[in-house]
């Protein structure tokens, strides 16, 4: 029987979402978590026209009206859905909820999706464009127009193009939140200029994951799973956060059992049924430890392994003694991992044999439904971090737990990217500042390396965009960029950052154009939260809503967002068109309306030809609502095309595909019928074709010609012949490797920092304009453990220095036992500030003085954060807090892993009491010992150069934002 | 026969917080400041943040924290203007157009669930957002929970959710033994969370991500004190350290000390100086018929100032007047006031015709409103219920022994000297030493509960052992008060000062939540 409740007063013209009167009215009741008759969401048929009663009145009843419009959160990858409750009076969005239309999220946000309503009334954000008046980094800005600040940048970009200088034009990349729109701008204008935050992210771990399957990313099934291993921080951060821990809290609520490696306790080990928190970069000693064992049980799955391994490849070129036979494969297998045993792991990790062995029967019987994930963690902090994930994927492997419920899918068939209205062909160049030769196998771009590149003399940047990307704070090393940005005659010719907010970077621009946030842009991206394909639509809600009202949007998204805020996707058009009005340089075409030939492409055609055209049944849904496609994307926001992917590498290649059929001796299919066309361009690696030009469609199993994966042998390639002949063939199958923290390779007194760890709060520096989330959490003390802590003199609060190999920070203690004995963590996110002559995020950022002496760079904390009395907003003045953190950042050294390309995050530190005169949150870098370090770093790699098997770049077949044309991988 | 069919008990909103799935990630905390529009500094709901153990065998426990719904809700009868009210459905809600801003409310919470909105000067805290109740959703922390931890529902449905785990699985509930009857149930919380002493407060002002108080004055953070020599313990015998709380609040500051000291003197300037007065001179005299209700009135006047002064919205004060809760004893201690200062005023203007015998009749009613008026604070104080110091069998009699010390005293000090038939008479040595007695039985005493000892240690060794020393030294003087004349009672009325202070303000220090 259902509640009765207090009768609904029925003089307001609210009516109600419960279940019965909902059901009556025959709209979609949203179920709410607590089972009853109240709903989530209002029902979304009255998305144009709710009503409800308003918090501070009650238990007055004031009505408000509200027009409900979808988006995507912006505030991390995931893009979880919102709704937008717009007051119909007052055209302004009172507040953000979930969007329950949207598969990934479910209606659901983490505390930073609410607290993007902060972001949008911050009153410190910027709203014009502005132009740099005195020396860069000055901190004084002029404002400008749209028109002059486009207009000076399209003629920059041009003359570069025009001169053939492709390379002076780059593009790097913080939050991309959207699938391949800016690279395909990228590829219009012919320059292989994208560069990303990726190496000091997930960098390692796609490359453990590409070597095995081609696809460089997991889509673990965890809802369904009877094992979770995570070897990271799902239940608080990562890709996908919000979506991931809800899947993970299903999964443990169905009766998985939680593994969760990691050095901390984190609030995932929290959860965990078992919590292992090994020696930084052991992980993988342990992962192949759990393999011998798994494999000497022979608890794997011996049928998968033969059908869909590479292992006559491994027995072809490492064990030619043995006999080509499953067995001698599964003989030389446990010959190649006998020496991982638990005491070995033990010792490296140590974590108990007990304990070891506990996880690794745990793992060993979950058969198919082996959900694991390494995302960052260990892959990203630890020298050959890459290792981990391949290690951790192996176990995956070796269960068969490959892309079937409760395992781990490859992301790409868990995508989506629909074909947009045109696709530029790629580039014929190739950029060597974020494609080094030095770097042949890097995963994405050698971001961090850029300001040494410079200095080295290796390029020069006419235009460099940094888009939603605080270089100079979230990469290691920052001073190295602040030097090449202020020097004199410096290498960065103009300086164009795109954001929303004041950031450490923007400061060394030379323009600073307002870009907006989630509410107040357009972009499409689709993500791997579960075993499904949808897409995601980002809008500016406000456009939408005048849109039902019918009222005027103005001529761009400018005309509803707050100032003149714009948006990127049309700020690319308009770019387009001023860098090639007529048309001559071939650039234009890509930014031309289909609809009316010779004007602009407006970003409502750009997007509603993918509706129409692009998304599979998209257009039917809509119709069955009396909807155009695009109308269905602006009202509900998401789109799920199918769910249930499934095993498609056991798929049959269709008949029609197998058409002049070629093999080689491993079983690899070629076929000369030529490609399929797809509405689904999610980039995927593209296997060599073989020497007649067929490309590879499959392999054979068992008489059946299957589809496989995208590697070169089409298989699961335990052992990479490409990582054998480009230099690394002691890495051929995963195995550990002692990395640059591990305890052989640390100097006396040094100890391993964990500066990785993120907040569920806070998203780098992104969130910053978040006073809910500025106020919750504003700080990154130190975390040492009890016992250290004792060796060192301190008790929580007390100041600590933390010297690295080229500087040390001084930062407060929090002494806990949460923390492996012997072993510091920072988190990732606090440290922000501003210079005194500058502006900023008030309630997020220090202020702080900056001091040059010769090589020698200072950071002083003048004053923390304070409160102020602002008319806009009266709640600046309730700002309790006065710490921002300590930006440890700044004084970490570049250590790119060499095969990989990621930044090894892992420093090796001495920790002490503070000295006489240290003072909270002092920074001192040493730029010669930077240099240096990074020389000693770069002399680790395997240059192409040098090991090359074939006078190209880099392997052809592995992914690559841009993926340049054939031509310009020649060395 | 057809079985009769089960009678249905009416609706009874519960909250159900499933801390097995809660992930600690605070959508809750930022959803709810997004639709109640609740400025920084104060919160409805938070993540409290509990770090369990000794590594490796450690966690982290989370405790969403927010008002209980209490089926026996002590602000409620605390309020004096029903602004906090509790509904036919079991929620308790609040209308801020009837709140003062007396903080009886945040008093008496023993959850420290209500707080002063810093923008309406209102009390505020959740009223299970019953504005969306109203048209058919979900609060806004359940739907947004990634986890779907927090539930809602009706606990009197046996086939609700919320009924299924609280009637069927391990729940508990915050300080049970304040006799609140809490509505709000957790699953799978530590004992290291919902016992407010259990964890200890980190030093150095910090938690893992954050300062405890930052630039706020006046509050008190959770845990119990780790600072070296405290001789503090924690009420967990399991490791536990405060990993994140949000500053809490001492609702009550020196504006209530003081008033309690202003109206001893008032009461105790009629109580006792009345027969003093009368018995040195007579009923005749401009002593009796003006000084006595005239010095009584000027405290009384002085104490109803700070009482005014003390509300968030001091402009509502008569709002207790218009639309009184019985059982609230600010309601009652204001009729009382109102009632002995009509007497003063009174006694005042029959005194002013030359009149004294009118001021001997109406002592009859008086003396017990000046009694009632004297000793009221003592059931106010236990009213509060969150605050164990005040729940004292001895209160009463000890804010009697106060009045009249504090009016032996005053007129010690207003009666000339050569009044004084050989000279101070052993009365205010007397009520001193009786108050000194009362001090000592309450502080050497054991208490009942952890709260009470962490309380009375805070007068002793804690934050006020300063004004507490004070006090036994004023107190010392006064006993001396025959030797020093008025000086002596000066300091005897002192020390009371300070003592109260102490009092007032210790016994607010104990954290609640």
């Amino acid at each position: 029987m259902s509640a009765k409740r207090l009768p609904i007063d029925v003089d307001h013209g609210a009516v109600g979402a419960f279940k019965d009167e909902t059901a009556s009215r025959k709209e979609t009741f949203y179920q709410g978590p607590s089972g009853s008759d109240l709903a989530s969401f209002p029902p979304k048929e009255r998305w144009d026209d709710w009503v409800e009663l308003d918090s501070k009145s009650w238990p007055r009843k004031k009505e408000l009206r509200q027009v409900l419009v979808p988006t995507t959160c912006f505030n991390c990858e995931s893009a979880c859905g919102l709704l937008a409750y717009i007051d119909k009076e007052t055209l302004q969005v009172r507040k953000f909820e979930g969007n329950p239309e949207h598969p990934g999220s479910r209606g659901r946000n983490c505390a930073k999706g609410p607290a993007t309503l902060n972001q949008i009334h911050d009153v410190d954000r910027i709203l014009y464009p502005l132009k740099r008046v005195g020396n860069r980094g000055g901190g004084r800005f002029e404002r400008v127009s749209w028109d002059e600040a486009l207009t000076d940048i399209a003629s920059r970009l041009r003359k570069a193009i025009v001169d053939k200088r492709p390379n002076d034009i780059m593009y790097h990349v913080g939050r991309p939140g959207e699938d391949g729109y800016t690279e395909r701008v990228l590829a219009a204008w012919g320059v292989d200029g994208h560069n990303s935050h990726t190496n000091i992210c997930s960098s390692a771990a796609r490359a453990g994951y590409q070597f095995w399957m081609g696809f460089d990313r997991p889509s673990p099934d965890h809802a369904n799973a009877e094992v979770i291993l995570l070897i990271s921080a799902h239940l608080e951060s990562g890709h996908y956060f919000n979506p991931h821990a809800q899947r993970i809290m299903d999964g443990k609520q169905n009766g998985a059992k939680l593994i969760v490696m990691d050095v901390r306790l984190s609030n995932t080990a929290t959860h965990a049924d078992h919590w292992i928190a090994p020696y930084p970069g052991s992980e993988a000693a342990i992962l192949l430890a759990i393999a011998n064992f798994i494999i000497k049980r022979k608890r794997y799955n011996s049928d998968f392994i033969r059908k869909f391994w590479n292992w006559e490849s491994y027995l072809a070129a490492e064990r030619p003694d043995l006999p080509r036979t499953f067995e001698s494969f599964e003989t030389a297998i446990a010959e190649a991992y006998a020496s991982y045993t638990f005491d070995f792991a033990a010792k490296e990790s140590g974590v108990s044999e007990t304990k070891l062995c506990e996880i690794a029967e745990i793992v060993s019987k979950a058969g198919t439904k082996l959900a694991a994930h390494n995302w960052r963690s260990a892959a990203a902090g630890a020298e050959g971090g890459w290792q981990v994930a391949r290690c951790l994927f192996f176990l995956n492997c070796l269960l068969g737990a490959v892309a079937c419920e409760g395992g781990t899918y490859p992301n790409t068939w868990n995508k989506f990217v629909p074909k947009p209205i045109y696709m530029p062909p790629h580039p014929k160049t190739w950029n060597e500042l974020t494609w080094p030769k030095e770097f042949p196998m890097s995963m994405y771009e050698m971001s961090i390396l850029l300001p040494h590149f410079l200095r080295e003399g290796r390029g020069k940047l006419d235009v460099y965009f940094t888009r939603v990307y605080n270089a100079v704070w979230t990469n290691p090393d920052g001073f190295s960029w602040i030097d090449q940005m202020t020097k004199e005659d410096s290498p960065i010719g103009l300086h164009v950052a795109l954001t929303p907010t004041w950031s450490e970077t923007a400061y060394f621009a030379d323009y600073v154009l307002p870009m907006g946030l989630g509410s107040e842009r357009h972009d499409l991206h689709s993500y791997e939260t579960q075993d499904a394909q949808w897409i995601g639509f980002r809008q500016p809600v406000l456009k939408e809503a005048k849109r039902r009202m019918r009222r005027d949007t103005g001529a761009d998204t400018r005309g509803v967002n707050p100032g003149e805020v714009w948006e990127e996707n049309e700020m690319w058009i308009d770019l387009s068109w001023r860098i090639d009005p007529d048309g001559s340089l071939g650039i234009r075409q890509f930014f031309e309306s289909k609809k009316t030939p010779g004007t602009k492409l407006s970003i409502d055609e750009y997007y509603d030809y993918i509706f129409e055209n692009s998304v599979p049944g998209l257009p039917a849904k809509a119709a069955a609502e009396q909807l155009l496609p695009g109308e269905f994307m602006r009202r509900y926001g998401a789109y799920e095309i199918r769910s249930g992917i499934g095993q498609l590498f056991a798929e049959d290649v269709p008949a029609a595909e197998l058409v002049d059929v070629a093999r080689d001796a491993f079983g690899r299919v070629y076929a000369g019928s030529p490609k399929p066309d797809s509405l689904n361009v999610a980039p995927q690696p593209v296997p060599d074709a073989d020497a007649a030009g067929r490309r590879a469609v499959g392999i054979d199993v068992d008489g059946r010609v299957l589809r496989g994966f995208p590697t070169p042998s089409g298989k699961l390639e335990f052992y990479s012949p490409t990582l054998k002949a480009w230099g690394y063939p002691e890495a051929a199958i995963p195995v550990y490797i002692k990395s640059h923290v591990h305890p052989e390779n640390l100097l006396p007194n040094e100890v391993p920092l964990i500066p990785t760890f993120r907040l569920p709060i806070q998203i780098h520096t992104r969130s910053g304009n978040s006073k809910w989330l500025s106020e919750i959490a504003h700080s990154n003390p130190l975390w040492i453990h009890t016992s250290h802590a004792a060796e060192v003199g301190v008790l929580t609060g007390d100041l600590v220095r933390v010297s690295t190999r080229i500087g040390y920070f001084i930062v407060k203690a929090w002494v806990t036992e949460g923390i492996k004995p012997g072993i510091v963590a920072c988190s990732h996110h606090m440290g922000r500030w501003k210079l005194e002559s500058g502006e900023g995020q008030r309630q997020s950022m220090a202020t702080v003085s900056m001091e040059r002496n010769k090589s020698a760079y200072m950071l002083r904390r003048l004053f923390g954060v304070e409160a102020h009395d602002d008319a806009r907003d009266k709640d600046l003045s309730r700002v309790w807090w006065t710490d921002a953190g300590v930006h440890q950042n700044l004084t970490f050294p570049v250590q790119p892993d060499p095969l990989s390309g990621m930044h090894c995050w892992h420093q090796a530190v001495r920790v002490e009491k503070a000295y006489e005169g240290d003072r909270y949150g002092d920074i001192v870098v040493d730029l010669e010992k930077s240099k240096a370090h990074y020389e000693t770093w770069m002399a680790k790699t395997r240059p192409a150069g040098k090991f090359s098997p074939d006078g190209t770049r880099r392997p052809h077949w592995l992914q690559r934002p841009l993926r340049p044309s054939k031509d310009a991988y020649k060395l | 026969m057809p079985t009769p069919a089960a009678i249905p008990l009416p609706l009874k909103w519960a909250k159900v917080i499933d801390q097995t799935r809660c992930i600690g990630c605070h959508a809750c905390s930022t959803a709810c400041k997004s639709e109640n529009e609740v400025p920084l500094s104060v919160h409805r709901t938070y993540v409290k943040n509990v770090d369990i153990g000794v590594f490796p065998t450690a966690r982290r426990a989370f405790q969403v924290t927010r008002c209980n719904q209490c089926e026996n809700p002590p602000c409620v009868t605390a309020c004096p203007t029903s602004a906090m009210f509790q509904r036919k459905d079991g929620i308790v809600d609040f209308d801020k157009d009837w709140c003062i801003g007396c903080k009886a409310c945040i008093a008496a919470c023993p959850y420290d669930a209500i707080f002063i909105n810093p923008e309406d000067h209102t009390a505020e805290k959740c009223n299970m957002c019953a504005h969306r109740l109203e048209v058919g959703l979900e609060p806004a922390c359940v739907v947004v929970c990634p986890t779907q931890a927090i539930l809602v529902g009706d606990m009197n449905d046996p086939a609700s959710k919320v009924a299924g785990i609280i009637n069927r699985e391990v729940v508990a509930v915050r300080r049970p033994e304040k006799d609140t009857r809490p509505k709000l149930f957790y699953k799978g919380a530590h004992t290291a969370t919902l016992d407010p002493l259990a964890a200890l407060r980190p030093t150095g002002g910090i938690f893992m991500w954050g300062e405890q108080v930052g630039r706020l004055g006046g509050k008190v953070t959770s845990g119990t004190s780790s600072a070296a020599g405290s001789g503090t313990r924690t009420t967990s015998s399991a490791a536990a350290v405060l990993s994140y709380d949000i500053p809490h609040n001492r609702p009550w500051d020196w504006r209530v000390s003081a008033y309690t000291w202003t109206k001893s003197l008032a009461t105790g300037a009629y109580l006792w100086g009345g027969p003093a007065v009368l018995g040195i001179y007579n009923h005749d005299s401009a002593m009796w018929r003006l000084a006595v209700p005239f010095v009584a009135g000027f405290f009384l006047a002085i104490t109803g100032l700070l009482l005014i002064a003390d509300l968030k919205q001091p402009t509502r004060f008569y709002y207790l007047f218009l639309r009184p809760q019985w059982k609230s004893w600010l309601v009652r201690g204001g009729i009382l006031i109102s009632a002995f200062a009509a007497i003063l005023a009174l006694h005042f203007a029959f005194g002013l015709t030359g009149n004294g015998a009118a001021g001997v009749a109406l002592s009859w009613l008086g003396a017990p409103l000046a009694f009632g008026t004297a000793i009221y604070t003592a059931y106010l104080f236990a009213q509060a219920k969150a605050r164990d110091l005040w729940q004292n069998p001895m209160l009463p009699a000890h804010f009697g022994i106060q009045s009249l010390l504090a009016g032996a005293a005053l007129w010690t000090i207003l009666i000339p000297a050569g009044d004084l038939v050989g000279g101070p008479d052993l009365s205010v040595s007397v009520l001193t030493a009786m108050h000194l007695l009362m001090i000592g039985s309450e502080l050497s005493m054991t208490h009942g509960t952890a709260h009470a000892r962490a309380a009375a240690r805070e007068i002793t060794h804690g934050e006020f052992r300063g004004f507490f020393a004070l006090s036994l030294i004023l107190s010392g003087l006064g006993i001396l008060t025959p030797i020093f004349g008025a000086f002596g009672a000066l300091c005897a009325l002192l020390g009371l000062l300070a003592w109260e202070h102490a009092h007032v303000q210790a016994g607010q220090s104990v954290p609640l939540a």
